[in-house]
This record gives C-alpha cells, sequence and structure tokens, in this order.
C-alpha cells in the first residue's frame, strides 16, 4: 500500500519513465505524452507520423506502472488493435501515453537511444 | 474569326478547344457541348480569357448595372463561380481561424476555400504561419482537419516526407534515390501564404501582391476594436451546410428588414407597425458595411427591456446570454426602471461585469449603439455585438458547387479575466431545421434561403430588386465582388 509523503504520485507532478532494454529514462510533465518527454529530453523514439496517433510505430509495452496512466481514448484504443503485434495486450501508442500525475513507468521500446546531431535538409550540393 | 485555346480543364487530356468569334462575343462551338462537359467550368474560364484577349478588357458576363438590382446568374452561373474562384477568393483576405483554434505552439488547423486547402499552423507563441496543405513530392494533402505537431513536424502521409513548422524540409526518406535537382531546398520547402492577425483570428491571403490586411479592412473593423472584439473567445461554434449560392446566405445577415416577417417575435407584436426605419446603415469602400440602432425615441418597460433580452437569448443564445437576461432581471422591480429601462439595465450590467472580472468595455452612446447591429467585412464575415458578446458568421462555398455553400455561426463572449475556456472546436454540422442545435432566429433565417435560391431559377425572375438605403450593403457587396473580377 503506499505511503502518504513526497513520493505520493498526485496531479501536476512530474513522472518518470524506464525504457527497456536501452536503460534510459527522463521525466515527464503533466499533460505531457511520453514521446514528447523523450524528445524533450534528446531522445529519438521511432514513429513515423510524429505524434498524430496514426502510424502505430511508436507502440511500447507497459512492464509496470500502468496503473499511473491516463487510459487510452477511441482513436490509440482502434490504432492499438490494429498493430501487427498484440503480445500480452499491454501496448499503448507513445504518442498518446499520458501520466494521471507522478509515478514510475517502465516500458519496453527498442530504438530508443540519444538523437544524433540533426542531420541538415536534404541540399542539392 | 476563328483561335485556339489551351483547355486546362482536361487533366491528362490537354485539348485545343476550337472558340469562335460571335459578334465580339467568343462561345464554344455548339458540337462541342460545352456547358454539358465535365470540364465545362474550366472551358468557360478559357472562353472568357478569349474575350478578354479579343476586348482587351476584363469580361464580366453579369456585371451590376446599378445599386438597385442584382441579375440573377450571379447566384448560380458556373462561369461567374468561375471567375469568382480565380479572382476573388485567390485575390481577398478572408479569416482562416480564430487565433483560440491553434492556442499552443505547434497546433495546426486546415481553412479550405474552394479547391485550395492552406494549413494555418503555430510556429511559435508569436508567430503563425500558412501553408498551402500539399506535398512537394506528389501532391498528397499533408494534413486534415485540426490538431498538434507533436514533434514540430508535417510529415506526408504518403512517404514521409517531413517538414519544420516554418515550412523548411526536415526529412527526406530516401533522399539518395532522388537527382540533386528535384530536392532543391528552395524548392521543397512548403509554400506558404500570406497571413495576419485582426480580432482574435488568422487571415490569409493566397495573392503574394495583395494590399495589406489593415489597409483592406479598413474603416469597418475598427467599428469593432472598442467594442472587445478582439477579446471575447467561443461561447459555441456550429455550422450548417445549405443549398444556397454563398453571397445569397450572406444577404439575408446585410439587412435587417427582414426582421418583421421572418422573425416576427422580436417586433414585440407589433407585426407591420415594425419600424424597420429605426435601423441606419452605412456602405463603406472594400465592400464593407454596417448597420446600428438609430437611439429609440420610445423608451421601454423594464418588463419589456427583460422580455426582448429573454427572447433574444432563447432565440439563438448569441448576443444575449443568459447571464445577461439574469443581470437585466435583477432590475424588473427598480422603480427607475419602469419608464425607461435600458440606462438601468447597461448600468448593471456593467456592475455585474466589474464584479465578475469581465473586462466589459467602457463606450461612448455612439459605440453602444453599434449593439444589436452588424458590421460585415468583405468578403465572408460578420460580427453582430451585443454587450459583452457577439454573433459571428462566415460564409463560404462548399464542394464547388455555385449553389451550396457553408455557413458557420459563432456565439463569442469575453469570459471572465483569467478564465480560459479552452481551444475552439466546432461542435459540428446540423441541419439547418435542427431543432436542439439551431435556435428558432437562425432556423427562421434559414428557412427563407433554399426558397430564394429556387426562385431565382423561376422563369418570371430576372433581377433582385434592392431597397436604396435598406438593402444597400448587398448591392456594396456586389460591386466589390465586381471589382475583383474585372480588375
Amino acid at each position: 500500500m503506499a505511503q502518504i509523503g513526497a513520493s505520493t504520485p498526485g496531479v501536476g507532478q512530474d513522472g518518470h519513465v524506464r525504457v527497456e532494454p536501452s536503460g534510459v529514462h527522463f521525466d515527464v510533465r503533466p499533460a505531457e505524452s511520453v514521446i514528447q518527454a523523450a524528445w524533450r529530453a534528446g531522445f529519438q523514439w521511432p514513429t513515423t507520423c510524429w505524434g498524430q496517433a496514426e502510424c502505430g510505430v511508436c507502440a511500447m509495452e507497459i512492464l509496470e506502472g500502468a496503473e499511473f496512466l491516463v487510459p487510452a481514448d477511441k482513436v490509440e484504443a482502434a490504432r492499438l488493435r490494429s498493430l501487427p503485434r498484440r503480445d500480452g495486450g499491454n501496448r499503448r501508442l507513445a504518442c498518446q501515453t499520458r501520466l494521471t500525475g507522478g509515478g514510475n513507468l517502465t516500458v519496453r521500446k527498442p530504438g530508443v537511444r540519444l538523437r544524433a546531431v540533426e542531420a541538415p535538409p536534404p541540399s542539392a550540393s | 474569326m476563328r483561335i485556339s485555346a489551351l483547355s486546362k480543364g482536361g487533366g491528362s487530356d490537354l485539348q485545343w478547344l476550337e472558340l469562335e468569334d460571335v459578334g465580339g462575343l467568343v462561345r464554344g462551338n455548339p458540337g462541342t457541348g460545352v456547358r454539358s462537359t465535365r470540364n465545362g467550368a474550366r472551358q468557360e474560364i478559357v472562353m472568357t480569357l478569349a474575350n478578354e484577349r479579343l476586348n482587351g478588357k476584363r469580361t464580366n458576363p453579369f456585371p451590376m448595372q446599378d445599386r438597385l438590382s442584382v441579375p440573377r446568374e450571379r447566384y448560380y452561373d458556373r462561369e461567374f463561380f468561375e471567375l469568382e474562384k480565380e479572382r476573388l477568393w485567390r485575390h481577398t483576405w478572408q479569416m482562416a481561424c480564430r487565433l483560440e483554434e491553434i492556442p499552443e505552439v505547434g497546433d495546426f488547423t486546415e481553412y479550405v476555400i474552394c479547391d485550395q486547402s492552406i494549413l494555418v499552423v503555430r510556429e511559435s507563441e508569436e508567430r503563425i504561419r500558412s501553408f498551402y496543405n500539399a506535398c512537394r513530392h506528389r501532391a498528397t494533402e499533408l494534413l486534415k482537419g485540426s490538431g498538434s505537431l507533436l514533434g514540430g513536424q508535417i510529415v506526408c502521409p504518403f512517404h514521409g516526407w517531413r517538414w519544420n513548422s516554418d515550412g523548411s524540409s526536415s526529412f527526406v526518406f530516401g533522399a539518395e534515390a532522388f537527382a540533386a535537382e528535384c530536392l532543391k531546398p528552395d524548392d521543397i520547402k512548403l509554400e506558404e501564404c500570406r497571413s495576419a492577425v485582426w480580432g482574435g483570428c488568422v487571415w490569409i491571403n493566397l495573392d503574394p501582391e495583395a494590399a495589406p490586411l489593415e489597409e483592406m479592412l479598413a474603416p469597418a473593423a475598427a467599428i469593432l476594436e472598442p467594442l472587445g472584439f478582439a477579446d471575447m473567445r467561443v461561447w459555441w461554434w456550429k455550422e450548417v451546410v445549405l443549398d444556397v449560392n454563398w453571397k445569397l446566405a450572406m444577404e439575408a445577415f446585410l439587412e435587417g428588414y427582414h426582421t418583421m416577417r421572418t422573425h416576427s417575435q422580436l417586433t414585440m407584436g407589433v407585426g407591420e407597425e415594425w419600424d424597420a426605419g429605426s435601423l441606419l446603415y452605412e456602405t463603406f469602400e472594400h465592400g464593407h458595411s454596417r448597420f446600428w440602432s438609430k437611439p429609440s425615441d420610445v423608451p421601454m418597460s423594464a418588463e419589456m427591456f427583460i422580455e426582448f433580452a429573454r427572447v433574444l437569448w432563447e432565440g439563438q443564445d448569441a448576443m444575449t446570454l443568459e447571464r445577461d437576461v439574469r443581470v437585466f432581471e435583477s432590475i424588473r422591480h427598480r422603480p427607475e426602471a419602469q419608464e425607461n429601462a435600458a440606462p438601468v439595465a447597461i448600468a448593471a450590467l456593467y456592475e455585474y461585469a466589474a464584479g465578475a472580472g469581465i473586462p466589459l468595455p467602457q463606450l461612448t452612446p455612439e459605440q453602444m449603439g453599434q449593439w444589436g447591429g452588424e458590421v460585415f467585412l468583405f468578403p465572408n464575415f460578420f460580427v453582430l455585438p451585443q454587450y459583452g458578446n457577439a454573433l459571428s458568421y462566415r460564409c463560404r462555398p462548399h464542394e464547388d458547387n455555385p449553389e451550396k455553400c457553408r455557413f458557420e455561426v459563432w456565439s463569442l463572449t469575453l469570459y471572465p479575466e483569467g478564465h480560459d475556456p479552452g481551444r475552439a472546436e466546432l461542435s459540428g454540422r446540423f441541419a439547418q431545421d435542427d431543432e436542439e442545435n439551431w435556435g428558432m432566429i437562425p432556423r427562421q433565417d434559414f428557412s427563407n434561403m433554399e426558397r430564394q435560391q429556387r426562385g431565382v431559377h423561376s422563369d418570371s425572375f430576372s433581377h433582385m430588386r434592392l431597397a436604396t438605403e435598406w438593402e444597400g450593403a448587398i448591392a456594396n457587396l456586389h460591386d466589390e465582388v465586381d471589382r475583383y473580377i474585372e480588375r
């Protein structure tokens, strides 16, 4: 049973995400999605639609801390159902997943790593 | 004389269209069946252009002859509609969205005008940009509706090309497969169009050479500024699609003359004795106009004032809102309000606003006269201010059909300071007779429009007959349309 104290998750508090297998971790601000938090912290997260809940590429497996998550809305739920691998049924889209308050979340998502220096835009030269 | 013109309308089957000069006017060869072909519209434009080449001036097939009549063809003719698309809508400033539709950095919304889709994007707190909504690769529309660019990236759903929210290219998937000349950064950045902010709204213009927004909104826009219009936020926002030409739909709102019969409940029982002359009309350059109320010689009793406010609130939930009615009800038994309620009611409203933190601006009597009236900003935007509220309309052609329009209605209000009503969203598209979603007043307005649209096709009818003063704003609108078409 959780104890009342500074570490108790609550509305308005930052949460924390740990990503396996890379082991990277970062804070998630209130109202921020997991992928936005990762980007803000300088990490690359696989996606092709960049936050529109369309591509499903950002999907992550929730290992711990599901109780801290705002439930998926209709759009996300529909997209999750159409993903090719449904192992465990505990997947969420990182671009849609928000925390209800604080709390520690652990997810599995291969390919999350520090972003390389931004490549210059394509050029004719 | 026989001339040839390249028809742009055939898609892949570009064709030379044979045109014949008949008495100074170019007509399509009867054998081509111009009006019945799928690409008739474009072909008619080609003919208009050919006429212009022959005559040395811009051709308007159905010009306004005077300010007392409007030729009926202006409401359904395909060629006239195509001229509006090419020469009006591609050159005029138009309200693309309210700022509160894109409140956060990365928010976007799509604005569609005729066959053009424009993305309005909040690039930063201070900067808003507008882009043509077409991928530089193979034309796919990039985004639909409204949403947020979480990663600051506009992504093509087809091959995943990406742009930053300033329109610069940020990623071309498989760039190595393209010749260098296909990927010049200046060529593949998103094509931007002009945008500017006025009145809490983003305005766009597809013409890079157009005069600045503030110049084109003058002088009418200045009437709204002291009334707090720019600070108003959405109370509700709905739309209706009508089988009506866009100008015809708007014309119902350019005059108050129709009140007596269309909104007979607003005459408070006097019927044909209602004084239509109590409204004053003014037309301006650039197609703008307004009407407002003459100060009444006949004071209203408290009962009458409250009842009128209640009818307006229940009839449309705009201009007068429930909170105003409640404030007015508080003066019902005040002795000083029995003979002439308006000054007492307005004082009570200001007192309430001050206590509630509503930034209701102080107004001169002349400025206050605009309450209950209307300001029209050419080509298609209306504001009807009253108290700390306003009704607002925008009307656009719909589905490339001269006889269809998309008519939006906003009820706006000044919220108490510090209260954020959140991102504005269209609550829906509702049928014109939907009693759940439209109050009695807009339903009454809509009900005449399709009857009017059918009426202009009557063989008995050739032109609208306009009241000189009361319907002058309609002539003013059409004159400005002609100025664009004939430029």
